[in-house]
């Protein structure tokens, strides 16, 4: 797949990458939320070029829309001391965790690396709201309402930890 | 032959009664009146002695009838079965036998026992242990009555062992004392040792004769069955198996009997109650040795160097606890070692081969040494002297205890052999024996073993007269030497009193059995004037016990008798002019004072053991026990716990609540499964499915395969994830050729590679019968033309008359070869390469042989081309 | 592109977010890392459903994890506020109660 679908992809993955890098990185929680935002938007590109339109949607939704506001909301519910030091833990543990990650993810990589398989031509409703809604309410109906039992937990549990229980 | 003339209950019930008594007066026995338990201990005695009175007379009656080796038995059940190396099935039966020699014993025990019961009733009334005491002392008698009715070795040995422990109980009795605790130790540690000699030669004669049945033992030995060599040669010397069984049947009779070596544990065991010592170590378990002897007499008698080495054994015992007694200053002590020299001469009389005369002697000592036992109880028990009494304390005592110093004058006069006594007629007997062996012309070992045993025992029977006349003198004759001690102190009672009745009955029956037991054993001939005299023992002994005939000549009989009656005339002579009526120990006074001081300590035997046996094994055993410490404890208990801590707190660090460790560990966890998986597993087996080899690849997840059938180097399938693979060899593939050979007689197997030159096969491994037929010669096969040929060398083919040169063998089929079937198979090598998820690669090869039924007619063209062995 | 971009991609996203995941002591800074290594599974889902268009389970599952990456970004931070209230910080390292 070359042309326009290629371009996209290595944009959105520089993106990804690097605010993925950022949100590790950053010293501040709230920089690190602009790095997971521009690191969720840009994979939402990347789900395009996957012929994953609703995906896609969702990525902007719920990521971008719900869950990095909700980072931003507790950032600044802490205020201040939401901030730590960038130089954190023992050098030695985290060189160690940082060495381990990379041989795994170097392991994945050659193994995926010999991986050939080839794209496949796609049906005209793969991906899209239609397509994914018919697979998703005819195959998987009860995993779905199960999730919405759990976001539902989820919701109440929330609210549940986080009120107040000093008055 | 045994009459089985019906089952003999009483048989059982003899062994049974006292049993019973034991476990009534072992459980119950605090709870009961002591009137009740001394009831039910001497009663249950009694019954049993009625019992073995009636059937002596059942026993008596059959002789009477003229049967002549008569025998009651009674059949219990069968134990258990063992089978032998040869197959053969040896049943072990519970089974009893009362023939006149194990007859004779079950009197003396129930009825010398009976009395020493009796007496215990009154000696005993005293100790809180009076229910416990009874106890032991019932189950000593049903042990010993199984020793002596049990018809067969293993049941034997029951009763051997059940009396070795009663023994040791009634040794540490009064275990509050560590010296008593100590000396039943050493009494059970003693007759341990014995008791595996008596197993050991009980396992050899199972092994020869198959049967632990005494009258199969001795009816093999009779037959002539022991002549075969033993197998190991010590010293050049090839003992029969007969002498090797007998001699340790005799280290077995040495730990019971109380003989050299093993005889140290009987004068410590006077540590028990005085009822004890005239019971269990004079009268009846100290004689179990001499019984055995008896029992397997046909078996000693055909090993002329066990015999001397009893005989031998017997008289240097004889001779060194003699000397022992005549310096001894304790009652029970001197008893003892008077028990230790007279069992000596018993063993001397069975070493010289008069197995009856060395019984009688079993049969006379039980009376006149009990009967000295208990004396010496009652003197203990009338000046309230605890353990054993010394005699130089005591003395005057004729007239405070008049019965006792009755019966034990004549107890004294009876083992000094005073003519008349029993005591005259057993030792005479037994110096007739040795007398007799010195007359024999015909054996140099038998005269020598003889002349030192007349001359030992002789020596030993003055020894005899005068430490026992000492004893008395000592204690009865003189003045009370103990009149002015305060009864408060450590002396003795300075008012000695006579003992209960139920102590004086016992000592009147057994001191007139000291008298007249013996006329039962009357010398067949008697010295000097020549009369032939009824020897009752004799004819009724002979039933049941091997020996040499008794001499006939008046020399050997006049001499024996003069030297029994010099000895005893000497002894006493010596004793009356030395003790009577003196207060102190003149002989002390006349002998040089280091070697009587040796003597008194006893040779210093015990000294010498612990120097030599029981200090070095002590030292092993601390060292053992040291070693334990440092490498059992330290190394693989310490160890492993220190590592277990050490391992532990590294874990435990780990768990340190931080999420982050905690994901470092399932990283961690995630690299090594990866390490793990990073390269295949390659392995190839070959199967055969149908007619079809199929090579079979070890699964794996995400493997894929590619196969290389003739391992030339190129892959026959490209990549595929089938781990099962079906090739198809040809000619070229065959990388060798391999005869396989296998015996149809022995069903080993061997293979050979084949070459285009002739390799000589040798089947002396495979075969050992090639090797033994001279015709034989070696069988040669080679590659030739397309062809396995076989020189056969004229071994012929299986089923054919002819023998040709040469013939063809057919690649996958058998040919037979004499007993020999002959495949020739061909070998090749399958290689496989499997790849996993992560790219890598690995390879296997097997090298396989084409199996028999590898599609013969395929397998039939495999055969290389003309080049022979390719690549 | 070739399949295996995606698959790469996926990788160094997910490490990236295990390195953060494991090296950071900011609770808020963890969360996000473990959403980055969510969107890498996603990417990988994604990608195969892309290779083996036959049906939607790939899609279907991404859109799951998406859902569950919400339900467990609530109660997360629902978390982080109640230990913040109880300790005044966000410190992981701080937070070793269970240890005891």
């Amino acid at each position: 797949m070359t042309g326009p679908g290629a371009a996209l992809f290595v944009v959105t993955a520089l993106f990804a990458v690097v605010g993925a890098l950022i949100t590790v990185a950053a010293r501040r929680p709230l920089r690190a939320a602009m790095g997971l935002l521009v690191h969720i938007v840009s994979l939402a590109g990347m789900f395009l070029t996957l012929n994953a339109h609703l995906l896609a949607a969702l990525q902007l939704l719920v990521y971008a829309g719900a869950i990095v506001v909700l980072f931003v909301f507790v950032i600044m519910l802490i205020g201040p001391e939401a901030e730590t030091g960038p130089i954190e833990g023992r050098l030695v543990s985290r060189s160690t965790a940082a060495a381990l990650t990379v041989a795994v993810f170097l392991a994945v990589a050659t193994s995926v690396a010999s991986f050939d398989a080839v794209w496949a031509s796609v049906d005209a409703d793969f991906g899209t709201v239609e397509g994914l809604g018919r697979a998703i309410y005819r195959n998987a109906l009860v995993p779905f309402e199960l999730i919405s039992i759990t976001l539902l937990v989820a919701i109440v549990g929330a609210i549940g930890i986080a009120r107040s229980r000093t008055e | 032959m045994h009459v089985h003339a019906s089952q003999q209950l009483a048989l059982l019930l003899i062994i049974l009664f006292p049993l019973a008594g034991a476990v009534v007066n072992g459980l119950f026995g605090r709870r009961l009146p002591k009137s009740l338990v001394g009831f039910v201990g001497v009663g249950s005695v009694t019954v049993s002695f009625i019992l073995a009175v009636t059937a002596f007379a059942e026993l008596f009656a059959l002789r009477g009838e003229g049967v002549h080796k008569a025998a009651l038995t009674y059949h219990f059940y069968e134990w258990f079965s063992l089978t032998l190396p040869t197959g053969a099935e040896v049943p072990i039966n519970v089974r009893f036998l009362m023939d006149s020699l194990s007859g004779v014993m079950t009197l003396i025990v129930t009825g010398v026992g009976g009395l020493i019961h009796l007496y215990s009733v009154g000696y005993m009334s005293d100790d809180d242990g009076y229910p416990r005491f009874f106890s032991y002392l019932n189950l000593f008698m049903a042990s010993m009555l199984i020793l002596v009715l049990g018809s067969s070795l293993p049941v034997m040995f029951v009763g051997w062992e059940g009396v070795g422990l009663c023994s040791y109980l009634l040794i540490g009795y009064w275990y509050e004392n560590r010296d008593y605790a100590a000396a039943g130790r050493k009494a059970f540690v003693a007759n341990r040792v014995g008791d595996f000699g008596v197993l050991i030669a009980m396992f050899i004669l199972v092994g020869v004769v198959g049967s632990f049945e005494f009258a199969d033992i001795n009816a093999a030995a009779v037959g002539g069955h022991f002549r075969p060599d033993f197998p190991v040669w010590p010293f050049g010397v090839v003992p029969s198996i007969a002498t090797v069984a007998c001699l340790f049947l005799f280290l077995g009779c040495t730990g019971k009997s109380a003989q050299i070596p093993l005889y140290v544990w009987l004068p410590d065991a006077m540590a028990g109650p005085t009822p004890v010592s005239a019971l269990i170590h004079a009268a009846t378990m100290v004689t179990a040795g001499v019984y055995l002897c008896c029992r397997l007499s046909p078996l000693f008698i055909t090993s002329d160097v066990a015999m001397s080495v009893i005989a031998v054994i017997g008289t240097l015992t004889a001779l060194l606890a003699a000397t022992i007694a005549v310096t001894q200053r304790e009652m029970k002590r001197i008893l003892a070692y008077s028990t230790v020299s007279q069992l000596g001469f018993m063993f001397a009389a069975v070493g010289v081969g008069y197995f009856a005369a060395g019984f009688f002697h079993v049969f006379t000592h039980a009376f006149f040494k009990a009967c000295l036992f208990l004396g010496a109880g009652s003197v203990m028990h009338a000046v309230h002297a605890h353990g054993d009494a010394d005699i130089f304390k005591l003395g005057g005592l004729r007239k405070q205890l008049p019965t006792t110093r009755w019966t034990f004058l004549v107890s004294c006069l009876a083992i000094a052999g005073v003519p008349l006594t029993s005591g005259f007629f057993s030792k005479d007997e037994i110096l007739l024996g040795a007398t007799a062996q010195i007359f024999r012309p015909d054996d140099v070992l038998m005269v020598r073993v003889g002349w030192f045993t007349l001359i030992g025992l002789t020596l030993a029977a003055v020894m005899t007269a005068f430490y026992m006349f000492r004893l008395y003198f000592l204690t009865f004759t003189g003045e009370y030497r103990s009149a002015g001690e305060s009864s408060e102190g450590h002396g003795y009672d300075p008012h000695p009193h006579e003992s209960p009745a139920s102590m004086k009955v016992p000592l009147i029956f057994l001191g007139l059995g000291a008298i007249f037991a013996g006329y039962l054993g009357m010398p067949h001939i008697a010295p000097l004037v020549g009369w032939h005299l009824p020897s009752w023992w004799g004819g009724w002994m002979e039933a049941s016990v091997a020996g040499h005939a008794l001499p006939e000549s008046m020399n050997v009989i006049n001499i024996a008798s003069g030297l029994a009656f010099a000895a005893m005339a000497i002894g006493i002579g010596s004793a009356w002019v030395l003790y009577r009526n003196k207060s102190e120990d003149v002989l002390a006074e006349k002998v040089p004072a280091r070697l009587y001081a040796l003597v008194l300590d006893k040779w210093r035997v015990d000294e010498l053991y612990d120097a030599v046996l029981i200090r070095p094994i002590k030292q092993v055993a601390t060292l053992v026990g040291r070693a334990d410490l440092t490498f059992v404890d330290a190394l693989l208990t310490r160890l492993p716990s220190f590592n277990a801590r050490e391992l532990g707190r590294f874990v435990s660090g780990l768990q340190n609540g931080v999420v982050q460790t905690y994901g470092m560990v399932l990283v961690i966890g995630v690299v090594s499964v990866m390490a793990m998986f990073w390269t295949p597993r390659a392995h190839v087996e070959g199967a055969l499915e149908g007619d079809t080899l199929q090579l079979v690849a070890a699964p794996g997840l995400g493997y894929q395969y590619r196969w290389d059938a003739d391992s030339d180097g190129e892959f026959e399938s490209s990549w595929s994830t089938n781990r099962i693979y079906a090739p198809t060899y040809g000619p070229e593939d065959v990388r060798e050729v391999v005869l396989y050979v296998r015996s149809r007689r022995t069903g080993a197997a061997r293979h050979y590679s084949l070459t285009d030159q002739w390799t000589v096969l040798h089947f002396d491994r495979l075969d050992p019968g090639w090797r033994r037929i001279p015709s034989f010669l070696p069988i040669a096969a080679r590659l030739h033309g397309g062809k396995v040929l076989l020189r056969l060398n004229g071994a012929r083919v299986f089923g054919q008359t002819d023998s040709p040169e040469v013939v063809e063998l057919h690649m996958g089929r058998g040919t037979g070869i004499e007993n020999l079937l002959m495949v020739p198979r061909a070998k090749v090598q399958a290689t496989v390469e499997v790849r996993n998820a992560f790219g890598n690669v690995s390879t296997a090869s097997r090298e396989m042989t084409l199996p028999d039924g590898y599609l013969p007619e395929l397998h039939a063209r495999l055969l290389p081309a003309t080049k022979g062995v390719p690549r | 592109m070739e399949i295996s971009a995606y698959l790469a991609l996926s990788s160094v996203l997910f490490g990236i977010g295990a390195v953060g995941f494991l090296t950071r002591r900011n609770m808020l800074i963890q969360l996000m890392s473990i959403e980055v290594m969510l969107n890498s599974v996603n990417v990988l889902l994604l990608a195969f459903n892309r290779a083996y268009p036959s049906n939607h389970d790939g899609q279907a599952f991404a859109f799951f994890v998406i859902a569950v990456a919400a339900a467990e970004a609530a109660v997360g931070l629902a978390i982080v506020i109640a230990y913040y209230r109880l300790r005044k910080t966000i410190e992981t390292d701080r937070a070793t109660l269970l240890k005891h």
